[in-house]
């Protein structure tokens, strides 16, 4: 079993008319034991700037960590907010750090551009090797699962709302096929003037 | 010549592995309705990266009202597949009628158990009508484990689709909807829409779609085309 | 037939020149030596009925078994060498339970025939396992089921040849039973006049007299499948026989036939 499924997880990101949209599931989990149902998984680094993560938890945690710290350092030199394509690419810079001896964890980053409100998300892998998306990004242990949903469910320009219903079910239906993903969901709906956070109740099994 | 020596006088012992399972990909995706059944494979036939065929159908016609669906190892499949054509065939010679889809379903189980422990690594879907007319789907694993349902997905990216099938026509997930049996229209839209998000994630899954539309008055027959990347 | 016994009614491999197989026939022959079983096919259900030989007060008479459950719906009387029957009996249940667990559905009344048949003529095969008889069987023997095609009622002869009969007899009584049912059988019976025809040829061609105890009576319906008479439920329907015999007394020449014996 693979050190990126220890723990379990899903994650997915989505983008809308002026709107992005981040969510994850709820378990911690040990292998095939559940022990938390609670687990946070996308942080918010900025005022339109969402992170999140799934993966080996002890390294999410870590890698939030040591973000924030370069984060705040950038922010406080330059005086002025990080854009999520800063972001991006710092973090992908900090993964690459630790080419021979990586974090285990599978990032997606969601956010609007400072000034232009501008729709942003990006995924990349363990190494930092990033990829720009402009429809939607999914990583987890049910990545499968998710990436079926979303190319059916996902069109462009969808309404917050829209978008909302899209993501929930997305991720719902995905980590219902999935052991180790699932216990309740947690989405993000970003918008220019206002940050939507909607917890789902879902199958618990 | 050091390198030929040491393979013949003197050299490590190398150990030769044979392995007898390929995996060729493909997907199957079936519903079933009150009055039809609608099973879909797409057309690719392929060996790691490389791609053996792009129009290869993974549907075999059981009988009148009854189509197997396989996909995995192709030639297991193919084995399987005639086996079973062969056994229907005695079937009816033996007891002068058609096998029913249900006994199609319940043999394809003991023929798979048959072999628990040298599996047809296949993965099967039995699309049928029962005796009132009404669609039924069985799904099997390899050793003959048997699923009797009315939506499922199967084979490369049975992960990608189940889901969607759990939504779309299970309703899962969904609250204040009116649920009703699925139409044959919307159950063939899916089918081909799902190929189509199959084919945009999974490798092993495009070319084409073949699929059949079982109704009490016979098999119809649909193709259409994916993307071939 | 008799006359022409020679050296060719040893073996059952070997034809006579006149190209009959005598062991097959002399089974037919002990066959007319069992107790008689009566069958009627009606659209509601299938009838049977057999007499039990009680030859000894001493008997216990429910250990004498001529009607027996292949399946919830299939009843096979028998008449003949009972411990050969039991053979047959068998391989019937297991074809039918093997069947049921290929298919996951019931097996049809024909299909059961034709795989005792196949066991029935497999008499003189040199099997590698030694299992093959070395004999005909020396049984006939009745299958009485619904399935799809509805009630029906097959019989089997030695020889391993089966019929579809819509009335059959056979044992002892069943020549003289055989032309009575030909005269009362028609295709509108109800199950309730075949029962009382059933037991009032039955009657009319045993030697002993009928009661509870000396006969077996089954139906096979769509509704109750194998059902075997009580005691109770046989006395009520021999109750409803004696009337029905006074009025509509049957030829003299039936009966006597096999009285003679």
């Amino acid at each position: 079993m693979s050190i990126l499924s220890y723990n379990g997880g899903a994650l997915v990101a989505m983008t809308g008319k002026d709107c992005v949209a981040i969510a994850s599931d709820k378990r911690f989990g040990v292998q095939l034991q559940t022990l938390t149902t609670n687990c946070q998984k996308i942080f918010e680094m900025g005022p339109h700037l969402y992170l999140g993560m799934t993966g080996l938890a002890t390294d999410v945690k870590t890698v939030q960590s040591k973000l924030k710290f370069r984060q705040n350092l950038y922010e406080l030199r330059e005086g002025r907010i990080m854009s999520p394509e800063v972001f991006t690419n710092m973090m992908a810079n900090m993964l690459y750090e630790r080419r021979f001896g990586p974090y285990f964890i599978e990032p997606i980053v969601a956010g609007l551009e400072p000034k232009t409100f501008k729709p942003f998300i990006s995924v990349m892998d363990v190494l930092g090797a990033t990829s720009v998306c402009k429809d939607f990004a999914v990583q987890g242990t049910c990545i499968n699962q998710l990436f079926g949903m979303c190319e059916s469910l996902w069109q462009p320009d969808l309404e917050p709302d829209a978008l909302f219903e899209i993501i929930s079910q997305a991720i719902v239906n995905a980590f219902d096929r999935d052991a180790g993903s699932g216990w309740g969901a947690v989405v993000h709906v970003i918008e220019k003037d206002k940050v939507t956070i909607k917890h789902l109740k879902t199958r618990m099994d | 010549m050091e390198v030929l020596n040491s393979n013949f006088y003197g050299g490590k012992p190398t150990q030769l592995h044979f392995s007898p399972y390929e995996d060729n990909g493909g997907t199957v995706v079936a519903i079933a309705g009150k009055d039809f059944a609608i099973i879909g494979s797409d057309t690719r036939l392929s060996t790691g990266y490389s791609i053996e065929s792009r129009n290869q159908t993974k549907l075999f016609q059981l009988s009148s009202k009854t189509v197997l669906g396989c996909t995995g190892c192709w030639c297991d499949a193919l084995s399987l597949a005639h086996l079973m054509q062969a056994r229907m065939q005695m079937y009816l010679h033996d007891h002068n009628k058609e096998m029913s889809s249900l006994a199609v379903g319940q043999m394809l189980s003991t023929v798979l158990y048959n072999r628990r422990f040298f599996p047809y690594y296949v993965s099967n879907i039995l699309a049928g009508l029962d005796a009132d007319g009404k669609g039924i789907l069985h799904s099997y694993d390899p050793v003959g484990h048997c699923e009797k349902t009315y939506y499922v997905a199967g084979g490369s990216a049975g992960a990608f689709l189940q889901p969607l099938l759990d939504n779309q026509i299970g309703m899962k997930n969904q609250q204040n909807v009116e649920r009703r049996p699925v139409s044959m229209e919307r159950a063939l839209n899916l089918v081909k829409d799902s190929f189509i998000a199959a084919a945009e994630r999974d490798f092993y899954t495009g070319d084409g779609v073949h699929i059949n539309i079982i109704t009490k008055d016979g098999i119809r027959e649909d193709r259409m085309v994916l993307r071939k990347d | 037939m008799f006359l022409t016994r020679s050296e060719y009614d040893r073996g059952v491999n070997t034809f006579s020149p006149e190209g009959r197989l005598f062991q097959v026939e002399y089974a037919i022959e002990a066959i007319k030596l069992g107790s008689t079983a009566i069958g009627i096919c009606t659209s509601e259900g299938v009838v049977l009925a057999v007499e039990k030989r009680i030859t000894s007060p001493l008997m216990e008479p429910t250990t004498i078994e001529k009607i027996v459950e292949v399946e919830k719906h299939i009843a096979c009387p028998v008449s003949g060498l009972m411990a050969d029957s039991r053979t047959m009996v068998d391989r019937a249940r297991l074809e039918c339970q093997n069947h049921w667990f290929v298919y996951d559905e019931k097996m049809s009344v024909e299909s059961v025939a034709q795989s005792v048949s196949n066991l029935a003529i497999r008499f003189g095969d040199s099997d590698e396992d030694g299992s093959a008889m070395s004999r005909p069987f020396g049984v006939a023997i009745l299958f009485a089921g619904i399935d799809e095609k509805g009630p029906q009622l097959f019989h089997m002869d030695p020889s391993g040849t089966f019929v579809q009969f819509d009335a059959k007899a056979i044992g002892s009584g069943s020549e003289g039973a055989q032309q009575s049912l030909q005269e009362v059988y028609h295709k509108s019976m109800t199950l309730k006049e075949a029962i009382n025809q059933v037991l009032t040829i039955l009657k009319q061609v045993m030697e002993e007299k009928l009661n509870s105890f000396n006969v077996e009576v089954v139906t096979v319906t769509p509704e109750k499948k194998f059902h075997m008479f009580t005691k109770e439920e046989v006395e009520e329907a021999l109750a409803q026989v004696v009337p029905l015999v006074k009025d509509d007394p049957l030829p003299s020449s039936s009966g006597s036939a096999t009285k003679v014996k």
